[in-house]
């Protein structure tokens, strides 16, 4: 990014406003550096709202058929992942968009304004881009302010246009205006707790850790306390800012109120980061520093990656693991509720048809994960090539291959050991509650079949690397785009979801088992990733 | 095979930027090479071609015999290189980078790694993020300068070294050169050159300006002379009359002048009968050499004479 602060005419002396002079010339900057960024998600979140919405009109036109949605989204399994349920005695498609479509448009949100904060907050701080604008006449507090007004900035554009192609949709335009103003709240309510983190950590990767963790926080305490109780009845449920959002109910009970409690958690959130922020010192955090070994034991690139990667790793596989855990608790729920609706038997056919639909999407949904971390451990050697450490390594006697491979083989076994223990998990905590100990192996095996499509992610992903580095941008766009596929594929218009490598994939358990399909994705993943290899081997480095 | 590096006609291009535009280069074995020139000129450039990291658009580069591009991994076993601005791990202690380093290449001497981060008085404890921008260049200067290695590719090794390490540095790289190792030292620092350098190439825009010794580039500029004599305006006549004598001035007893090499030995001989009280003879500066390359850059900058007959040697 070249931004650059526009000269500006001598300050008028009376302007310094003390801990926030100079924020709105740092405002400008940021927004100047992240107006692409901020263009993308407006557009592809709201395009792919709109679809979804026209989606569900189309695929359960009348009462009847959304009845029956409803029955089957009263079950934990969908709760968990969804919505508390408000309206689901009268499941209009405006219930259903707000019931399951609303969490899914909260959560990238909110992980994109976390994101916005941390970069604007502690990246510009680490790399001393921070020490140069402070020294300039900015008040301390300036930079917290610019960052999360970036943050809100970004937030409103995707609600804004979220809500205006919204508007073209059969739905009522008060309750879209409240899901949108929901899906604001929610994300700035997490931004600003990250804000908040930012100042106790020392480091931008610490900081976005704790921002994500806050978020899967929000997330689970939510899935708990829609669990326990629907229509927010549980306390838990009320502590999580996706909560707050939720229980406004749009197009059901459309009330405000629920939003007020978000726009409180800001104010404080603001108020304790500037706090702190005028406690810390540049470049450090309040928590200290530990000393490092003073000789190393690394005996290679495996060995550096692993390093690198570990919290990474090891955070995307408990996430992964403890989903495919809490899938497989909620599969009696499932039996239950099917047995307990003759309408949804009619629907989908027998019990286990019905359980083993459901595990057929969780399946993916942890195949999704697995391909998104992926994306981020390729993501990290193109970070390390942009910042130079690349370079002094390919300047000891390590080949390009080597290098990049050493990455790719950490990656390949931590997505197979991380299906493996979620599938392992899912089929164990299945088992249990289903008491048929025949799903470890059924389950195991119908996470472990999505591994190639995650791969085939990883060998796309080598391939810009190799061949385009500076388009590795789009490389998150298409695991979003794999993303939103594997959970809505459903509701979207027939062949969305052809670029999709989980698509050629079998859906087990409920499709049998189809080697070809499955040797023809794993095929095309190592085919994409060697030719990845062979083109980083042949361009010049970055940097 | 007494050239360690051979670099002929060199064009390396980024989009519309021409960094290299034929560039020549020739570095002997066992020499103190000093590579200079300003903030883009094209001296990283030419080091990460030489290290395989950027590919040539034309010419051709030799490092030690071999072709830098396929020959990548072999020859770097016998090259070690410093950037000069540092990244290391930020989770790595200095420590950990050093050994990590040191495995990749294939094993490093511990009493000779343990010696060097003493006299660069490292602490290697620190992680890598929280290491100030000198101490993170001594991280890659402790690694490379413990392997055992040829050829050191030097780019810019001493930004942020105080004035202490500095000098540490330079002992450790006549150390090096001692031990019949060959060091291409790019730098902006001059004096570190000076001191350094048994020959130097001043590049230019991607073109090699100057190449040769110090001693054969000093021949090509003016030494700067002030003599004390009896009657200064005699000697002013009589100097002034030499060929390549110039700007010949007096102040009060003393006679100042510039003289072009090549016509020294006839200068002295003019000043014998003079009745020399006192001499003063100051050999261009690599700085003197430098700027004289850059002289129309400067005057476009607004920064003084420096131009064709103009001098910044002068007496102080």
């Amino acid at each position: 990014m070249t931004a650059v602060l526009a000269p500006s005419p001598a300050p008028a002396p009376s302007r310094s406003a003390g801990a926030l002079a100079g924020t709105g010339g740092l405002v400008r900057l940021a927004l100047r550096a992240d107006r692409w960024t901020i263009a993308v998600w407006a557009v592809a979140v709201a395009y792919l709202v709109r679809t979804s919405v026209v989606g569900f009109a189309a695929l359960y036109p009348d009462a009847q058929a959304r009845q029956a949605r409803a029955t089957l989204m009263s079950s934990p399994a969908a709760t968990a992942l969804g919505g508390p349920g408000y309206g689901l005695d009268d499941y209009t498609t405006g219930a259903m968009t707000a019931n399951e479509l609303g969490l899914w448009i909260m959560l990238p949100v909110a992980i994109m304004a976390v994101l916005a904060v941390t970069r604007h907050l502690r990246a510009a701080e680490e790399d001393g881009r921070l020490e140069l604008v402070r020294s300039q006449p900015v008040g301390r507090s300036a930079p917290v302010v610019a960052g999360l007004v970036a943050a809100a900035v970004a937030t409103l554009a995707v609600g804004a246009a979220t809500f205006a192609l919204l508007l073209t949709t059969e739905l009522d335009p008060a309750g879209s205006a409240l899901l949108c103003a929901g899906v604001v709240v929610a994300a700035l309510v997490l931004a600003s707790a990250a804000a908040v983190g930012a100042q106790l950590v020392g480091h931008a990767r610490t900081a976005n850790g704790v921002g994500m963790g806050l978020v899967g926080v929000a997330f689970v305490l939510r899935a708990v306390g829609d669990v326990q109780a629907p229509e927010s009845g549980s306390l838990w449920s009320w502590l999580s800012p996706f909560g707050w959002s939720q229980a406004t109910a749009p197009y059901v009970l459309d009330r405000w109120w629920p939003l007020l409690l978000g726009v409180a958690a800001v104010a404080v959130n603001l108020a304790v980061a500037f706090a702190l922020v005028s406690r810390r010192d540049l470049g450090t955090g309040l928590l200290p520093e530990r000393a490092g070994r003073a000789t190393g034991r690394l005996g290679g690139l495996a060995g550096l990656t692993w390093r690198r990667q570990r919290t990474s790793i090891l955070a995307w596989g408990v996430a992964t693991a403890l989903c495919g855990a809490l899938i497989g608790l909620l599969a009696d729920a499932v039996v239950e509720f099917a047995a307990s609706d003759p309408q949804v038997l009619q629907l989908f056919g027998e019990t286990d048809d019905v359980l083993d639909g459901a595990f057929a999407v969780y399946a993916v949904f942890l195949g999704v994960l697995a391909a998104a971390y992926a994306g981020t451990a390729v993501g990290a050697a193109r970070a390390d090539e942009s910042s130079g450490r690349a370079a002094v390594l390919l300047a000891l006697p390590v080949a390009r291959t080597r290098w990049l491979g050493a990455q790719l083989a950490v990656a390949v076994a931590a997505v197979l050991l991380m299906l493996l223990a979620a599938g392992l998990l899912m089929g164990g905590s299945a088992a249990a509650t289903l008491g048929d100990a025949d799903q470890v192996a059924r389950l195991t095996g119908a996470v472990l079949v999505t591994a190639p499509a995650a791969l085939l992610v990883l060998g796309l992903a080598v391939l810009v690397l190799g061949a385009w580095p500076r388009a590795f941008p789009l490389v998150w766009a298409y695991v979003a785009y794999v993303g939103v596929m594997g959970m809505f594929a459903a509701v979207l218009p027939d062949g969305a979801d052809l670029l999709s490598p989980f698509r050629y994939l079998p859906r087990l358990p409920a499709e049998g088992m189809d080697p070809g399909a499955v040797l023809a994705v794993t095929a095309l993943a190592v085919a994409l990733g060697s030719a990845g290899l062979v083109a980083f081997r042949r361009r010049d480095t970055l940097a | 095979m007494s050239d360690a590096i051979t670099v002929r006609g060199l064009v390396k291009t980024f989009g519309r930027t021409r960094a290299l535009d034929g560039l020549d280069l020739v570095v002997r074995t066992g020499e103190v090479h000093g590579f200079l020139g300003p903030n883009g000129a094209g001296k990283s450039t030419t080091i990460r071609v030489l290290l395989g990291l950027l590919r040539p658009d034309a010419g051709e580069a030799r490092l030690l015999g071999g072709d830098p591009w396929s020959d990548a991994v072999a020859l770097h076993r016998r090259v070690a290189y410093v950037p000069g601005d540092v990244t290391l791990w930020p989770t790595l202690s200095g420590g950990e980078s050093i050994d990590l380093l040191g495995r990749l290449r294939g094993g490093v001497d511990p009493a000779r790694r343990d010696a060097l981060v003493e006299r660069f008085e490292l602490d290697t404890r620190v992680k890598g993020r929280a290491y100030s921008k000198g101490n993170r260049q001594k991280v890659a200067l402790v690694a490379a300068l413990a392997a055992d290695c040829e050829l050191l590719l030097l780019d810019e090794p001493t930004a942020g070294l105080d004035p202490l390490m500095e000098a540490v540095f330079q002992e450790v790289v006549r150390e090096a050169a001692d031990q019949g190792r060959t060091v291409l030292l790019s730098s902006h620092i001059l004096a570190e050159v000076e001191a350094l350098a048994d020959r130097v190439t001043i590049i230019r825009q991607g073109r090699a300006a100057l190449s040769g010794s110090l001693a054969e580039l000093r021949s090509l500029t003016r030494t700067s002379v002030t003599v004390g004599v009896g009657d200064a305006d005699d000697a002013l006549r009589r100097l002034g009359g030499l060929a390549g004598v110039h700007h010949a001035r007096r102040d009060d007893g003393h006679v100042t002048f510039e003289v072009d090499g090549p016509a020294l030995p006839g200068v002295l001989t003019a000043l014998a009968p003079l009745g020399v009280s006192s001499l003063l003879a100051h050999p261009p500066t690599l700085e003197d050499l430098f700027l004289r390359q850059y002289s129309d850059e400067l005057a476009g900058l607004g920064l003084g004479p420096a131009g064709g007959d103009g001098d910044r040697a002068g007496v102080r």
